[in-house]
């Protein structure tokens, strides 16, 4: 297997002028697969970011997103109250009532208006989202009209920078923190004091209530006693789990674009990388007549042919890889078409993603060699033999 | 002509090389047009919306509502002709999943400002004489199979509008006669809607449409100085730049797309550079007997152009044109109308086959001047 394998490897470089174009499209079409797939997987690596196991979120029964749901004041009490919530040092239970409300701002790189998401938080909202870091400045103080800002959209929008005055639901308020949170959809949003904000939209009740547990696994528990309460018509979900369910909509899309692209890129550099090998087999027609020849079966030719094909395919999908490599952590964004906001995030390559595109380009370059291969053992010897 | 039969032989000469290039070139000219496609399905709805129509929404943003009050003083504002009013009703039909755009609209001025929502006479007073009414659009109605006359039920997505299902009768199925129009939305009375509301008299955007649309941008910020400094601030734009901004929501199309694109022109270039240059590897020998006999290089570089123009236009001509007869937009509108509907038009086709030629042309043109440069000589004394 060795010497044959070791000859068709070394026949790639003696036609490396057609080699390097089969391998430059290869190269092209895993580059493309790369990119598309890191929009797909930053979106929703930027929302399950989003979701701590050990928090649970609370949602009216049958809304599907925040914007959409309800949860009363008097409820918040109720589910304070409930052994599975964990407490602060001080004994204030961690559970924070939320209002999102999409203001428009405008963008930084064009000045069009995009939608951002405002959250009203309770004082202990940083408790519980505890990947929440401060660069700049310090948290809001309970009462007062102060705003945090997350990072990317600082960046990504005009007038939210650290000091700055933004006017927005009936109210001015000051900007005086600016926070990361691990690359999460929160560093696409505008945070305030939760009972400041809902009288500056005119709202008399929050939206939803983010409790941190006292353990992960009592989440079923927790979940039972709110579907047991009469006086809360609320369902609990795992945070993670919502957060992913937000990205479904538009996660979806992104990654039904890439396949839809790269699997059309994909017919014309299989179709390339077939010219590429019929013609391998053409020139060496008397080459593979003397291996027969000389007693190796064909299974071992159509073998041979394969793995320099595959080779061929491998060598473009790493280059591929490394052509993709440069957008990883560059930001982007989209809108959210089920929060109907623009969530900020960064394109997301991660080893698994490479490791996609390199069994891809290798099953390109099998689907395109399997042919040639099949059609280099069918040669007769003889005839192979007298061949010029 | 007798060059065009030379490139023809040549051409025919591996007839499964020519045809897998060709399939590469075609699959390649087809995304193009596809995604030219898309761009252009954005591009339309802002083109087709009317120069006379402005779009009144709260200042903070798309989501907040506005009292009625504000009909009698948009109404008031001089040059203002017509005035109508939406809300997003956001409702769950079966299932969360099938999503697609259900307003209430207030029927007779909503289908006197949008002459495009094409009804028929009978249809429109259905729609109009019963206040449980609705219509949509044929594309959503070909979805979900709905008929006039059918029942339906829509579940409540926003609080605001209750806790009970609302019912509906089809009363029409509008067909949509420009692109500012999405033929995957449905509508029905507002009042309806309003009855069970809490707050109650709550209005999502308005419509109005300004008697001279150069003005418009005038009349524009007349209505928002109306409310300025109240608690319902409005922001007031033309149609055509409020659908821009909304497509320029979804993120940076034109890079991504055009990105897209670029590599796929690229890829294809390798493909086709490849399957020229072994053609010509293949022939140096006759082209080696060609210059002997007298043919100047010149025409051997044009022979060789000429063959991988065939080879591409072909293939991009038979790509634009699948691509012309699938995506043809008809029901296309994907995630519930946030993209709008595309199809291949004849400009794509023309700017598909326009990429062929590029990709013949330059995939061509090292291995022609190859070619052409080639020392006789050598090559005659080159076996195989």
């Amino acid at each position: 297997m060795g010497l044959i394998t070791n000859y068709n490897l070394r026949s790639m470089i003696v036609r490396k002028g057609t080699a390097a174009m089969t391998a430059g499209g290869i190269a092209m079409v895993v580059a493309v697969f790369v990119m598309t797939m890191a929009i797909a997987q930053g979106f929703r690596g930027a929302l399950v970011a989003s979701g701590s196991n050990q928090n649970a979120i609370l949602l009216r029964k049958g809304a599907t997103s925040e914007t959409v749901s309800a949860v009363l004041r008097p409820q918040l009490p109720l589910i304070e109250s409930m052994p599975q919530v964990a407490r602060a040092r001080d004994g204030h239970p961690l559970a924070s009532p939320e209002l999102v409300v999409i203001i428009s701002l405008p963008r930084s790189t064009d000045g069009n208006p995009a939608n951002v998401p405002v959250r009203g938080v309770g004082p202990l909202a940083f408790e519980i989202r505890n990947t929440l870091k401060f660069v700049e400045g310090r948290r809001f103080t309970p009462g007062m009209r102060e705003i945090n800002v997350g990072r990317q959209a600082v960046n990504r929008f005009r007038g939210v920078t650290l000091g700055s005055d933004v006017k927005f639901g009936s109210a001015t308020w000051n900007v005086v923190g600016i926070f990361t949170a691990d690359d999460a959809s929160f560093e696409s949003e505008v945070w305030g004091d939760v009972d400041l904000m809902m009288p500056a939209f005119q709202r008399n009740g929050y939206q939803s209530t983010t409790v941190k547990l006292v353990d992960p696994l009592a989440f079923a528990s927790f979940e039972n006693a709110v579907a047991a309460d009469p006086r809360l018509d609320l369902k609990a979900y795992p945070e993670r789990d919502y957060y992913e369910g937000q990205s479904e909509t538009t996660g979806t899309l992104l990654r039904i674009f890439a396949v839809f692209v790269t699997t059309i890129l994909s017919i014309g550099a299989v179709f390339g990388a077939m010219n590429t090998m019929y013609a391998a087999v053409a020139y060496r027609t008397r080459e593979i007549g003397t291996l027969r020849a000389l007693g190796f079966s064909r299974v071992r030719i159509i073998a041979a042919f394969l793995v320099e094909s595959v080779a061929l395919a491998l060598i473009g999908g790493a280059i591929g890889c490394i052509l993709a490599l440069p957008v990883h952590g560059i930001s982007t964004g989209a809108m959210n078409m089920t929060s109907f906001s623009e969530l900020a995030f960064k394109f997301r390559i991660t080893p698994a993603l490479l490791g996609a595109g390199l069994v891809f380009s290798a099953l390109m370059g099998a689907v395109g060699g399997l042919l040639p291969a099949l059609r280099a053992a069918r040669i007769p010897v003889a005839r192979a033999l007298r061949e010029i | 002509m007798k060059f065009v039969s030379l490139v023809l032989k040549s051409a025919r000469r591996s007839k499964r090389r020519t045809a897998l290039t060709m399939i590469s070139v075609a699959v390649a000219v087809f995304l193009f047009a596809t995604l030219r496609a898309v761009l252009d399905g954005f591009d339309s709805v802002a083109a087709a919306s009317s120069a006379t129509r402005v779009v009144t929404i709260r200042s903070t943003s798309m989501i907040f509502t506005m009292p009625t009050s504000h009909t009698e003083a948009i109404r008031s504002t001089p040059g203002v002709q017509d005035v109508t009013w939406a809300n997003w009703f956001g409702g769950i039909y079966k299932d969360p999943k099938n999503f697609f755009g259900q307003f209430a609209v207030d029927p007779e001025s909503y289908l006197r400002m949008y002459p495009e929502i094409l009804l028929t006479p009978e249809e429109r007073k259905a729609f109009i004489e019963d206040r449980t009414g609705c219509i949509v659009g044929d594309g959503l109605a070909k979805k979900y199979g709905f008929k006039v006359g059918d029942r339906m039920t829509l579940g409540v997505g926003i609080p605001v509008y209750g806790s009970r299902d609302y019912d509906f009768t089809v009363r029409g199925v509008y067909r949509a006669g420009s692109s500012a129009v999405d033929n995957q939305s449905m509508m029905f009375h507002w009042k309806y809607a309003d009855e069970r509301s809490t707050p109650q008299g709550q209005i999502g955007w308005y419509v109005s449409r300004v008697a001279d649309p150069d003005r418009a941008v005038q009349m524009a910020n007349a209505i928002d100085a109306k409310f300025a400094n109240s608690p319902n601030e409005t922001k007031t734009q033309t149609e055509q730049a409020f659908s821009a901004q909304f497509a320029s929501m979804l993120g940076n199309l034109n890079v991504l797309l055009g990105s897209v694109a670029l590599a796929v022109v690229i890829t294809t270039l390798f493909v086709a550079g490849n399957t020229m240059a072994m053609s010509v590897r293949e022939r140096t020998t006759e082209i080696a007997v060609m210059r002997t006999l007298g043919f100047p290089s010149a025409t051997i570089f044009l022979l060789v152009v000429g063959e991988g123009l065939l080879v591409a236009v072909v293939g991009g001509t038979a790509g634009a044109l699948l691509a012309r007869a699938v995506i043809n937009g008809e029901y296309l509108g994907l995630a519930g109308g946030f993209i709008p509907a595309f199809g291949v038009n004849n400009w794509n086709v023309v700017a598909g086959v326009g990429l062929s030629v590029l990709i013949g042309v330059l995939a061509a043109l090292i291995p022609a001047s190859m070619a052409s440069r080639l020392k006789i000589v050598d090559a005659l004394r080159r076996v195989a």
